[in-house]
């Protein structure tokens, strides 16, 4: 045991000396896991779209829509002066977008029953497609949610009543019997909206704002979200903090299975041979810094997810049982690694570029529930898939004990079997 | 069988109640890699509290031998005997011998203590600590004993590569090759050092391509060449079997004349008592003459 232990402590103390891999090991996943933690929707208004907002108009309803917009969680808005000033902020990246609410805007919603119409300039930025779409939509939303306050507001309707008998009256396309028909659609129209504007309790005149709350609404959805606990994670950093786990323990894989190619091939290999300790020894000894590791580096982010953003275990020792299984998984990666790199340039190279293929196709960049089902298939080739299910199930999903073996039964397979593929084909190596 | 450890000071070839009881025994030893004949039915012996070197050019299949004398490589056929308990491929056997491979297997990130405690803390010693304090005075390594070894000089790394393999003080220790790559200076200090663990009783197994180097500190020598081991004596005897007769260059009225002889002395004074002598030099065989007269090449080749 003391021989084992020997090897662990000098296989730690070469690896923490080694800045590069303390940085990949340790410093990259912590910052990978904080990083997507706020990409994915955490970090305190981080995710907000800016916008400039430019409102050229005095009528009540674009002053609603402006601040509609400054409400919104979505939008961080600038209020500015100008349209070229609001241009000249998304053209600088300040903005994803300009809007602007022309001084129009008022005669456009007074004509909207005769033709005319509620307009809004919006100006994106062609390389933020998605976030441009994102305010399309939210755009469209607000228009839509300004219907029952203008229908709600007498005054109004009375305006846009008014303008529609003209226009009738006016049209020489229309025949006198259509004319008469369109005057009397107007009234009937014009009587609706007032019994809609008393049934809101809203005086004659008296603005759209009293009126809006409880008025008149084409359909009415009832919107609730689901309990966070059983639908999903509960911050963006339990989502991300199994990525950075991916990441870390990647960079542990890296490190020891070069290590073990260094030890053969600088020859220091042969005076651990002669000394009076087993293969097996030898091999324990690397696997377990290796393991230790990957411990260590499991523990950390668990911690950072916990203390620095508040996540909490749903099965704390079920969590554990998971690290260990994930760790013995990749010591055995890194020990089959190392049997088949023949130098350290294959270790350098080819050994981590390979683990940074599974990395990422295993969860390491997408959560695996974002994934498309092609990429989704392909992962449960990866054991980083494996170890990331491992994690999120006693983490945040809250799993019961079945659902966890399967993950589990295939870390420990890897393992077992990376160890005994590896020692064969290092004995092997070492041989010729 | 006695082979007490360390016993200091004693005289050469005599090692307690057996001086000359081998320690280490290759019998017809051949090892193949693929088509390349490495070593080729290699016999020797090296016997207790001897310096023995193994002398032959780059390739000759020295440092296959001493892998094969480690147990790291098993020979395809013949046997290994290391002090008369078996083969070194059992570790049991295998810890009465040191190593010191040609290449520095030392780890540059730790300091030298580190690496030395490492390697104790291996073979489970229980006074490590004193152990490793007395081989870094013994390299002259003690002053830079906290220093990580990547910023030694090759000179260094050879002595504490040498150290790594007295760590649990065997009685064969095994050099590979041990000053190559080093500058005169510190080949001199590496070659006192021998002398000094020869002095103390070890067995020493010493491959080299310098004959100086085996002439100065070998007892007896071990001439390889392609996997072949051409004879073996003291470097007095391989001469004397091999080396052929001296040469005795005259100097006389500023033209010089070279005359082979048995008797270079004898020929000296015949040379003077004939007058007009103005400088005489002898040459005599050295182990590059039993070199050439066994392979029909120089070592230097």
């Amino acid at each position: 045991m003391r021989a084992i232990l020997a090897i662990a402590k000098k296989d730690l103390r070469l690896m923490f000396r080694d800045k590069g891999d303390v940085f990949f090991t340790f410093a990259l996943p912590a910052l990978m896991a904080v990083l997507f933690g706020f990409v994915f929707g955490g970090g305190g208004g981080g995710s907000k779209i800016k916008l400039a907002l430019v409102n050229e108009s005095d009528a009540p309803i674009a002053a609603r829509i402006a601040d509609d917009l400054a409400s919104d969680p979505s939008f961080k808005v600038d209020r500015m002066e100008t349209r070229d000033a609001a241009v000249a902020a998304v053209r600088s990246g300040k903005a994803a977008a300009a809007v602007m609410l022309p001084a129009s805007m008022q005669q456009g919603v007074d004509s909207m029953l005769s033709g005319g119409g509620m307009s809004i300039d919006v100006v994106v930025d062609p390389s933020r497609r998605a976030e441009a779409g994102l305010v399309q939509g939210k755009l469209n939303e607000l228009a839509f949610r300004q219907f029952p306050r203008i229908m709600a507001d007498q005054a109004q309707m009375k305006r846009m009543f008014d303008g529609m008998r003209r226009s009738i009256e006016s049209s020489k396309e229309l025949t006198p019997g259509q004319k008469l028909a369109g005057g009397a659609l107007a009234t009937a129209g014009e009587a609706f909206s007032r019994t809609i504007a008393q049934g809101s309790g809203a005086a004659e005149g008296s603005g759209a704002d009293k009126a809006a709350a409880p008025g008149f609404s084409p359909v009415r959805v009832a919107f609730e979200e689901l309990p966070k606990r059983e639908g999903g994670p509960r911050s963006s950093f339990d989502v991300s903090i199994p990525i950075g786990i991916v990441w870390g323990i990647a960079g542990c894989v890296g490190a020891f299975a070069a290590s073990l190619v260094v030890e053969r091939t600088r020859g220091t290999l042969a005076r651990l041979r002669l000394a009076p300790i087993t293969r097996a020894h030898l091999l324990a000894g690397k696997g377990l810094a290796c393991f230790f590791t990957a411990m260590v580096v499991q523990a950390l982010l668990i911690l950072l997810a916990v203390i620095g953003f508040g996540s909490s275990i749903m099965q704390p020792g079920m969590l554990a049982v998971a690290c260990v299984f994930a760790a013995f998984a990749f010591t055995g990666l890194a020990m089959l690694i190392a049997g088949l790199c023949k130098t350290e340039a294959e270790a350098n190279g080819a050994g981590r570029g390979a683990i940074l293929v599974l990395a990422l196709i295993g969860g390491g960049t997408i959560p695996l529930f974002f994934m498309p089902p092609v990429l989704e298939t392909l992962s449960y080739t990866s054991p980083f898939r494996w170890a990331v299910m491992a994690i999120e199930g006693p983490f945040w999903r809250d799993l019961p004990f079945s659902e966890q073996l399967v993950p589990l039964l295939v870390l420990f397979s890897l393992g077992l079997g990376g160890f005994l593929l590896g020692a064969r084909l290092g004995a092997l190596r070492e041989a010729r | 069988m006695c082979f007490p450890v360390g016993c200091a000071a004693r005289p050469r070839g005599d090692c307690g109640r057996y001086p000359t009881e081998p320690v280490l025994v290759l019998r017809d030893i051949r090892k193949a890699f693929g088509s390349t004949v490495a070593v080729d039915g290699l016999s020797l012996e090296v016997r207790a509290g001897e310096v023995f070197g193994l002398l032959g050019p780059n390739g000759a299949g020295k440092s296959t031998t001493i892998a094969i004398a480690t147990g790291l490589l098993v020979p395809d056929t013949g046997s290994v005997d290391l002090l008369g308990l078996g083969s070194p491929t059992d570790a049991r056997v295998r810890m009465h011998l040191g190593l010191a491979p040609q290449e520095i297997t030392l780890y540059g990130e730790l300091t030298a203590r580190e690496n030395l405690m490492f390697l104790a803390d291996l073979y489970g010693l229980a006074s490590a600590k004193a152990r490793v304090d007395e081989l870094l005075a013994l390299v002259e390594l003690d002053t830079r004993a906290a220093d990580r070894t990547a910023g030694f000089s090759g000179g260094m790394k050879r002595r504490l590569n040498l150290a790594a393999a007295l760590v649990h003080d065997p009685q064969l220790v095994l050099l590979d090759e041990p000053t190559a790559g080093v500058d005169p200076q510190s080949r001199n200090r590496i070659l006192e050092l021998v002398r000094t663990l020869a002095a103390r009783g070890k067995t020493i197994l010493y491959t080299t391509h310098y004959m100086e180097e085996a002439a100065k500190i070998c007892d007896r020598v071990g001439i390889v060449d392609h996997g072949r081991m051409l004879d073996v004596g003291s470097v007095a005897e391989l001469i004397a079997r091999h080396g052929g007769d001296s040469a005795v260059t005259v100097e006389r009225d500023g033209a010089e004349e070279r005359v082979v002889t048995a008797d270079p002395v004898a020929e000296v004074a015949r040379q003077f008592a004939s007058g007009g002598v103005t400088g005489v030099r002898i040459d005599r065989p050295d182990l590059e003459s039993v070199f050439l007269a066994l392979t029909g090449r120089s070592l230097r080749e």
